[in-house]
């Protein structure tokens, strides 16, 4: 990859390695660091990874281990907060804003391999192989992180769900 | 699909950067120092030249101070050698005094 195909890159994938970020971290400050760290990266061995889909494997792999590794070196020291994130999706359809918000940050407070597996699933599209060689992981193993994931995230989300159903309730009682 | 998958998939859709993100990017791989790029291994350069250049300067020291302790001791030996020769001579004289009297009227 040359230099004009690097400053090309940055254009073209900014997008994804971000929103990979963003939906790890649910904090956009992070998030940007990262990102920025994961292109400079690119950069300093920019000369070793072939533009295209070479370029997005490298990008997707290596955002997501800075992502883990960044909890993990938080986890010693400050704890990662979680910002409400300015919704500013690509496209965006009608659905209820602060439900989505609330998944962001069940799936931001999932532990980081399980975390990464949804965040390449839903976020990215990727099928349990494509994680798997992704995460230098197992199928089975990116299936099981993937079940446990989503039944936590479901049973958070009816515990949601319930608490806001009762809320005018409790309202009126009050 | 199931509806939390559904949640799932709308919740993490792709996000745009904050504006100006490429630029800053492009900034940070121009800057001659970059804090993402910094290089161990000057550190480490810099390191060693302290450690030698410090080695060196005190070896010189303590050549220096040994140059100097060395001409204090010639110095303490030739004030000693002066004051001997100088008792030895009053020595002569007092027994030349004592012993040979009828030598010295």
């Amino acid at each position: 990859m040359t230099k004009a195909e690097f400053e090309s890159s940055v254009r073209e994938y900014q997008g994804m390695v971000y929103s990979i970020a963003c939906s790890f971290f649910h904090n956009a400050t992070i998030a940007e660091d990262v990102a920025q760290e994961v292109f400079l990266r690119l950069y300093e061995g920019h000369r070793n990874v072939e533009i295209g889909a070479h370029c997005v494997a490298w990008l997707r792999r290596s955002t997501v281990h800075r992502c883990i590794d960044t909890v993990r070196r938080a986890s010693h020291g400050n704890e990662i907060s979680m910002d409400p994130l300015p919704d500013i999706p690509v496209d965006a359809p009608e659905t209820d804003p602060l439900l989505q918000e609330h998944v962001r940050r069940l799936v931001a407070s999932l532990p980081e391999k399980t975390r990464a597996v949804m965040v390449l699933r839903f976020g990215e599209d990727l099928d349990a192989d494509e994680i798997g060689r992704t995460l230098q992981m197992p199928v089975s193993t990116v299936w099981s992180h993937l079940q446990r994931g989503t039944a936590m995230i479901r049973e958070k989300s009816a515990r949601y769900m319930k608490e806001k159903e009762n809320e005018p309730m409790r309202t009126r009682s009050s | 699909m199931n509806q939390c998958e559904r949640d799932l998939h709308e919740a993490l859709r792709r996000r745009e950067p904050p504006v100006g993100f490429e630029a800053k990017v492009l900034a940070r791989t121009t800057a001659p120092h970059a804090p993402g790029t910094f290089s161990w291994r000057w550190l480490a350069v810099a390191a060693s030249v302290l450690v030698i250049g410090g080695t060196v300067v005190i070896q010189e020291q303590r050549r220096a101070e040994s140059e100097k302790a060395k001409e204090q001791l010639m110095i303490a030996f030739r004030i000693t050698g002066s004051k001997v020769r100088d008792i030895q001579a009053r020595l002569d004289s007092i027994q030349k005094r004592v012993v040979y009297p009828q030598l010295n009227p």
